[in-house]
This record gives structure tokens, sequence and C-alpha cells, in this order.
């Protein structure tokens, strides 16, 4: 409650019109590079924890798991779960990388809730950044699963008849710029969602701190806590959405048996 | 009117128009998924997994409309 109550009031002085502040960026102020540097700060700290609880979980592992062992366990299991509904016999060749940007997207989100903390994801270089990746590896996928020559006959639309190769020149461009958008859509779908989320949350905590201010009152009305509980809602879809753009992507590019 | 008071009219007008839109869109794609999890209850979770990447292409749509509002609200100014 106080450190919210902190928060509200830096947020109030300074002006509105974006995302809480962190801890990092009160402590230092604004034209510190720890300011500056918020974001990576953050995406660092985020992949430290993933890193750190996958190696103590992984280095104790018993036969008989605790509790924590149970958790970490249920939470990989279920994605493997249903990343194996999408991609079937190829799972366990993608999974490991699928797995990995999910729980890494989901925990930078959730990061904007955590009081004192700054969703990453409220950057587009960082999503981006995700974005280049996801892109950079289907196109690996395609290259070197389905071979040189077929990703050419994936990216011209198959052409089997005449009527087919006639309409080539059309269906080329249509695939390169599909497949150039599709990094641009994942970047700014997971941006503006987590942006607009931790922005509505700040709105109506400086809403909080106004409706109380004219009786000098220290402590904001708590109005984001509904907002903070869509937050979570939100966090989580678009990690999964993200997910499963990713996994679609590169579904679409594995050589797809039933057709032939 | 300048350009400050164009955009504080049509940036809030631009995202409104655009959820109207990726509402309707919304509606139709859910109902029709809720449809046919109702006649083929056993198929729901195929279902769900299109549905959720239709809703999240459909959406993307209005998120971009906010990504302009994101932006462009700079250029209002703050008087």
């Amino acid at each position: 409650m106080i450190a919210s109550t902190l928060l509200a009031l830096a947020f109030y002085s300074e002006g509105g019109g974006s995302e809480l502040p962190s801890v990092l960026s009160l402590l230092t102020g604004h034209d510190s590079v720890v300011y500056h540097w918020v974001n990576i700060i953050y995406a660092v700290v985020v992949s430290i924890l993933m890193c750190v609880v996958a190696i103590t979980v992984y280095s104790r592992r018993q036969m008989i798991p605790g509790p924590f062992q149970n958790l970490v366990e249920m939470l990989v299991e279920g994605m493997y779960n249903f990343l194996h509904s999408i991609l079937g016999h190829n799972t366990k060749r993608y999974a490991p990388f699928l797995g990995t940007l999910f729980f890494y997207i989901l925990l930078m989100n959730l990061m904007g809730i955590v009081p004192g903390g700054h969703s990453p994801s409220t950057n587009i270089n960082i999503t981006a950044s995700l974005a280049i990746i996801v892109f950079l590896y289907s196109q690996y996928t395609g290259l070197t699963q389905l071979g040189i020559a077929k990703y050419m006959d994936h990216m011209i639309g198959s052409p089997r008849d005449v009527i087919g190769w006639c309409i080539v020149p059309l269906i080329l461009p249509i695939h390169v710029i599909g497949e150039f958008a599709k990094p641009f859509s994942l970047a700014l779908r997971l941006f503006g969602n987590i942006t607009g989320e931790d922005i509505l949350v700040a709105a109506f905590v400086g809403l909080g701190v106004t409706a109380l201010s004219f009786m000098h009152s220290p402590i904001g009305l708590p109005l984001n806590i509904p907002f903070i509980l869509l937050g979570i809602l939100l966090s989580t879809i678009q990690a999964l959405v993200f997910t499963l753009l990713s996994t679609i992507y590169i579904l679409m590019m594995l050589p797809h048996e039933e057709h032939h | 009117m300048d350009y400050q008071a164009m955009l504080a009219w049509a940036l809030p007008m631009g995202v409104g128009l655009a959820a109207v839109g990726s509402g309707l869109g919304l509606g139709r794609a859910v109902g029709s998924a809720m449809e046919a999890i109702g006649r083929q209850p056993e198929a729901s979770g195929k279902i769900q997994t299109a549905m959720i990447i239709g809703a999240a292409l459909i959406e993307a749509l209005t998120i971009y409309a906010l990504v302009v509002f994101f932006l462009l609200s700079g250029k209002i100014g703050a008087h």
C-alpha cells in the first residue's frame, strides 16, 4: 500500500500520460543512464530469474519432487502438451525455444504489474527484437527442413499446372510481403497491448490520487485494482498469442505430409 | 482549428472507430466458435486454438490504431 502510494504520488507529480515509473527510475532520476536503460535492465533481470529457477530445479531434481519442482514440472509439461497439440511429432525440436519464449514474455509482461517494476515489453525495441528472432528462426527452419528448392517452391505457391505458373508473379510478392509483415504484426501487437494496459493502470492510479486530493490525503483511492486484474489476464493472453503465432509460423515452414 | 486540436479530436476517434470494427469482427468470430463448440463439444480444444489465433489477428487492427495513438499523442501538447 505504501509502495503504491509513493508510486502514485511520483506518477502524479510527473504529469501522467505514461506508464508508472519503476523503482529504478524513481531512485536515479530522469537524466541518469539507468533511466534510459530501465527496459534492458528489467529484461535482463527477468532472464536471470528464469535461468536461476531452471538451473536450481534441474540440478536438485529428485524422483519424488518437492513442491517447487512440482510447480515447474507442471508449467513445462503443460506448455509441452499445448505445443504438442499443434506441432505433433516435431514438438521435441521446437518446444525449448517456444516454451522459453512464452515464459520470458509472460514474466516481462507481468513485471509491469509488480509494484516498482516496469515491463520491458512497453518498449517497441524489445518486442521487435523478439519478433525478428522468431522471423529468422522460422526462415531458417524453412530453409533447413524443406531445402532450398522446396522452400522456393513454397514461396511461389507450389505451381503444378499452367495456371499455377501464370500467377507466380502475383503469388511471389504476396508471399514475400507476407513473410515480412509477420514480425511487424507480432512486435506491434505485443507492444500496443502491454503499453495500453500499463497506461490504463497508471491513468487510474492518477485518477485515484486526484479523487482524494481535495482533502490533501497522502493515499489515493485504489481505483487501479480491477485494471491490475485485467492486466494479469491480458499479459497471459498476449504471451500466449505471441507464442501461438510463432508456433504457427514455424509450422507453416515445416513439410506437411498430410497433403501429399 | 490548429493541428493540435485536430489530433486531440481525431486520435481517440480513430481508436474508437477501429474498436467498433474489430468488436464486430470478434463478435462474429467468437459467436461462430461458440456455436461450433456447442455443436461438437469434443473438438473444443482445436476450435479454441483457432479462435484465439483469429481473435489475435482481428484485434491487432485495433492495436495498430492504438500504436498510432501512442506515436502521435505526444504532439498534442499538454496545455
